[in-house]
């Protein structure tokens, strides 16, 4: 089953879209990784050209981060100060990735870029979870107990412009969080992919966060990222298209909750061995499909707007003739399917609180 | 050196899982880092 995606301006099939994005929204849940860098491969592998990967991917992590961090603003989770400290360098990196994006699209090189960096960075995170993972499991074969230093002091922070975090109990320069925003905001720009997995490893073992604000903060971040990327790409290139936007959405805010509930009663540690692997066996997909695939031009269709059925025919009309609006739109389309997954979600969470209440 | 050199099989022997994935990594970083070199150029 086919549905036309009017603004890529190719057919992808509508099952195997909600399957993927269902499928990464649990390994998502399951490991507390955002999925982009996933989900972004798939789709160029299921025919979207990736510079609409890249966009459109973006605007699903604004929802699946909206949704996330606002069941973390209503568990009390969350710091704002270091987010927005993070946010500072993340606009800033966005800009500049934004930038570098139109400079390779602008010299016809933009879809090798996209593709040679999914390949090395699937390729750096493939091969630090596999070497991670298996170490993991050889020490609890062996039963050894290594004791890990909490915050070692790296050259950064000795940075000047020192203050205080009250909520993550820091004094830390203010340029520790901007430059670690700097570099997530220009990778999630040029790559449509949250951060998460820089972020959230730099949360820990750079700034030293309590392990309970992370998941929260690191959200946080991503929605400002995400929406600075989602609006550029709109109204720079007007690729975002609503209709991959909403499959994907569903998909994903659907797969992290199975898969957060997945992971409240399952040991991950051999999980992440097997998440190693399939990182791997993307990348090596991409190595293929950039290296030696034929590259046959047949996904771009040049299509006549007035043939599209009526709501094709709306989002066409309102990306071209309204780029500001429609990016707007796609914005806060996201925010309002985030924010409504969370309620939704706490809603079932009280009534399931109440049933057990009951019993006992 | 020689020593190390001497107890590498056997080493090697023992450790058939981490030696099988040293090499398949090392295979895939190879084909990554020729197939890029061969693009660009």
């Amino acid at each position: 089953m086919n549905v036309f995606l009017p603004i890529a301006e190719v057919s992808v099939n509508i099952i195997g879209i909600f399957s993927l994005s269902g499928i990464v929204g649990i390994l998502s849940g399951l490991f507390g990784v955002g999925g982009g860098f996933l989900m972004t491969p798939f789709l160029i592998f299921l025919g979207v050209p990736p510079t609409y990967a890249v966009a459109n991917e973006a605007n699903n992590i604004l929802a699946t981060s909206v949704s996330g961090s606002t069941t973390h603003y209503l568990k009390n989770t969350l710091d704002y100060k270091m987010g927005l400290m993070i946010v500072v360098g993340g606009v800033f990196g966005t800009l500049l990735g934004i930038w570098t994006f139109t400079y390779f699209k602008g010299i016809g090189k933009i879809d090798i870029v996209i593709s040679l960096a999914y390949m090395y960075i699937l390729a750096i995170i493939g091969t630090a979870m596999l070497v991670e993972g298996l170490g993991e499991i050889d020490k609890a074969r062996k039963k050894i107990i290594t004791k890990k230093k909490l915050h070692v002091h790296y050259w950064i922070h000795g940075l000047p412009f020192r203050m205080r975090f009250s909520k993550s109990k820091l004094y830390e320069s203010a340029f520790t969080p901007i430059i670690i925003g700097l570099i997530v905001g220009f990778i999630a720009a040029i790559m449509g992919i949250g951060g998460a997995f820089i972020l959230v490893p730099a949360m820990i073992y750079i700034i030293g966060m309590p392990t309970r604000l992370i998941p929260g903060t690191s959200l946080f971040v991503t929605i400002f990222v995400s929406v600075i990327v989602t609006f550029l790409h709109a109204f720079n290139y007007g690729s975002i298209d609503l209709i991959l936007v909403a499959m994907l959405v569903l998909g994903s805010i659907v797969g992290v909750q199975i898969g957060q509930k997945f992971g409240e009663s399952i040991d991950s540690t051999g999980l992440k061995t097997l998440l190693a692997v399939l990182l791997l066996l993307v990348g090596i997909a991409i190595a293929y499909d950039t290296f030696f695939a034929d590259h046959a031009v047949n996904n771009v269709v040049k299509i006549d707007v007035n043939n599209l059925n009526p709501l094709s025919m709306f989002i066409k009309k309102l990306s071209i003739e309204m780029p500001i609006l429609y990016g707007l739109f796609s914005i806060l389309f996201a925010i309002i399917l985030g924010v409504g997954a969370a309620f939704i979600r706490k809603f079932f969470s009280n009534l399931r609180k109440k049933y057990f209440k009951k019993i006992a | 050196m020689p020593d190390l050199l001497k107890k590498l099989p056997s080493e090697i022997k023992n450790n058939k899982l981490k030696t099988g994935i040293f090499l398949v990594l090392s295979a895939y970083w190879g084909l990554i880092l020729v197939g890029t070199f061969l693009n660009l150029n």
